[in-house]
């Protein structure tokens, strides 16, 4: 068997690079997307091009969605989807590959050096991502896991060439004439010393990596258009809430920022909103007020069939618990598909009642007395007056409404611009 | 080897240009749908918060009713609160039993609130009524308190203690509750013997003693109270 080194590394890379360059243009495509402030069907699938997800899949969209999918969220709508130095990163280490494979023993040992060396920061990338995936989303988007599979491959790929690029001895190359002194392997053909390959190449490629990474970034921020006209056109509060006791105040030292919020215990939307204000780190900054709007017909008269069944129930403890009303909600938000099932089931909202019970046994008058139901009628009825969609969430800035299109991949931007007082995380 | 470094800079910049050129192409197609408002996917009507509507809300009812918000003044273009059955009856446009009709929709919703003969003064068990009655609002926008008096005794007296009566009725709830736009939500009739009496039926009714005899005398010396659940 002949020393020289072997293509299969360079291939297994090419390939691994071309399925992370396929994966990355469809989540960059799907990001892209949603510029226009609408909601679009993701893709979602290990097989790159399938048909979009119209239903969205919780995953992917939940990925798309978090503050970990973008960076400068805050200064550009939706900010710049970390998929586009993706992009970037594997077309220069698909052309890389190719290089290699085209050239196969004859690539200098530099090329194959920084290619085994530079081919881990994919990986990198992708275990920075799947942590957060694991702690943060608690779910995996499938097309974030084909990335993370081609990371992988593109860094076993890099292990085989730096592997092989160090395996000493001369290439058999058929016609060509030996270079050098060094030992000739016992064949009939002429063989060569693998080249070096020149000090300056290196940093040159690194650049040009770099270059690469950013060239589709900057095109993205290039091509972005201008939100300021849309971002405050959603309405205004009519009446506000800031002195009417009947609503839920909560102001946690250091609020800087007035804001109103409507929300539905049960609501998953309101759930993945909360948790968005959570990540971008405003929830401690909102002199809030708190407007519970269960869509459950059950108490609310605007409905005639429950959407989120057991939600009168919990709005209920919510109130009950006034101040630490914040952490009743994060508990009904915790444990929301649980509650949602129970109030489904056969026994339905007395198993909701048991269950807050279970919880939050203190306030369990509170909520069966005729005030809280006076006091509910009322949320509702401010509700009314502000003549509100009947949908939830909504969040006030101010008296400005937060539009539902900015609820999303413009949260960040959209924030900073309603509400400037707001520091950033 | 020179071929393949010129093969992999030509596809390492095809790669590019063309990745690039699609996501530039995509952001300009959004910002494009943006900028026309070109929609991809109706979103769904998304309904307005708004006070219950009942089944018993017909077109006529509803016709009568605002005619009653607009002369009782609830309908805020007016600071006027109160009106005086000829009014009602001229603007409505309606018979003495179609005006009673109207009110029984509101059987099940509403009660009576008995007063002694000659006076306006709500006693323990009808406060607790009212109490109550307000109490359960649920969707309604409107609380309408009809008073009358008996048809004993001269017109001008039973339509003052009507009055009274009426007022007695609004100022507990005001009392009671201290609500700030009490003058917006409830709407007092007052009706004189001139007006259309009660029969014994509405003894049948929420009424406020349950403990005393009903009579058809003792029926119209009262004040019927109730929400009314229709959007206007």
């Amino acid at each position: 068997m002949s020393g020289a080194p072997r293509r299969w590394p360079s291939i297994v890379a090419l390939v691994a690079s071309l399925l992370g360059l396929t994966f990355g243009s469809l989540s960059t495509i799907d990001y892209s997307k949603h510029l226009d402030r609408q909601v679009h069907g993701i893709h979602c699938s290990f097989i790159p091009g399938m048909p979009v997800d119209s239903g969205g899949d919780g995953a992917c969209r939940a990925a798309m969605y978090s503050p970990y999918s973008s960076i400068f969220r805050d200064k550009y709508w939706g900010g710049v989807p970390i998929s586009l130095f993706a992009v970037g990163a594997f077309a220069f280490f698909a052309a890389f590959a190719l290089y290699l494979v085209i050239a196969g023993p004859l690539a200098s040992r530099k090329s194959t050096k920084f290619f085994g060396l530079v081919s881990f920061t994919p990986l990198l990338a992708s275990a920075l991502m799947f942590t957060i995936s694991a702690l943060e989303l608690g779910q995996f988007c499938k097309t974030c896991v084909g990335i993370y599979i081609a990371s992988v491959l593109l860094a076993i790929g890099g292990i085989g060439a730096l592997v092989e690029g160090n395996r000493r001895g001369p290439v058999v190359v058929s016609g060509d004439k030996p270079e050098g002194g060094e030992p000739q392997v016992a064949t009939n053909k002429p063989a060569v010393l693998v080249p070096e390959g020149a000090m300056w190449l290196p940093p040159v490629w690194l650049v040009t990596l770099g270059i690469f990474a950013i060239t589709p970034a900057l095109l993205y921020v290039s091509a972005l258009p201008s939100y300021a006209n849309y971002i405050s056109d959603c309405g205004k509060l009519a009446k506000s809430g800031e002195d009417n006791p009947v609503l839920v105040h909560l102001k946690p030292a250091g609020a800087t920022q007035q804001a109103t919020l409507f929300v539905d215990p049960l609501c998953p939307t309101c759930k993945a909103f909360h948790k968005r204000l959570e990540a971008e780190k405003v929830m401690d900054q909102l002199d809030l007020t708190l407007v519970l709007f269960p869509l459950d017909n059950e108490c609310n008269w605007m409905l005639d069939r429950a959407l989120h069944p057991g939600s009168c129930i919990v709005s209920k403890a919510v109130l009950c618990a006034d101040r630490r009303g914040l952490d009743v909600l994060e508990w009904a938000y915790d444990n929301q598909d649980k509650i949602l099932e129970s109030a489904k089931a056969p026994a339905g909202l007395v198993n909701v009642r048991a269950m807050v019970r279970e919880k939050w046994g203190n306030l369990d008058a509170c909520i069966d007395s005729k005030d809280t139901k006076v006091r509910l009628d009322k949320m509702l009825h401010y509700i009314v007056d502000n003549k509100l969609p009947v949908s939830t969430p909504q969040l006030f800035l101010g008296d400005t409404r937060l539009c539902d299109e900015d609820s999303d991949i413009g949260l960040a931007f959209t924030l900073r611009k309603l509400a400037p007082n707001l520091r950033q995380p | 080897m020179k071929y393949a470094g010129i093969i992999g800079i030509t596809a390492g910049c095809a790669l590019l240009a063309g990745s690039a050129f699609q996501v530039h192409a995509q952001v300009r197609a959004s910002a494009e749908r943006l900028k026309t408002g070109a929609v991809l996917q109706e979103k769904p009507a998304v309904a307005i918060a708004n006070h219950a509507e009942a089944s018993y809300c017909t077109p006529k009812f509803k016709e009568v009713l605002a005619k009653v918000i607009h002369a009782c003044g609830l309908d805020g273009g007016d600071t006027r609160r109160g009106c005086q059955p000829a009014d009602v009856k001229t603007l409505a446009s309606i018979n003495d039993d179609d005006f009673n009709n109207l009110f029984i929709p509101l059987k099940d919703r509403g009660g009576v609130v008995m007063f002694d003969d000659g006076s306006e003064k709500v006693d323990d068990e009808g406060k607790q009524m009212l109490e109550d009655l307000w109490l359960d609002r649920k969707g309604a926008r409107y609380f309408f308190i009809l008073a009358r008096a008996s048809k004993t005794g001269a017109p001008d007296f039973n339509r003052s203690l009507s009055h009274k009566r009426a007022n007695s009725a609004l100022f507990h709830i005001g009392d009671k509750f201290k609500e700030p736009d009490l003058d917006k939500q409830v709407g007092l009739l007052w009706l004189g013997n001139e007006f259309a009496q009660l029969g014994q039926d509405y003894c049948k009714w929420n009424v406020s003693r349950k403990n005393k005899a009903c009579t058809a005398e003792a029926i119209n010396r009262s004040a019927f109270v109730s929400w009314v659940d229709c959007q206007l």
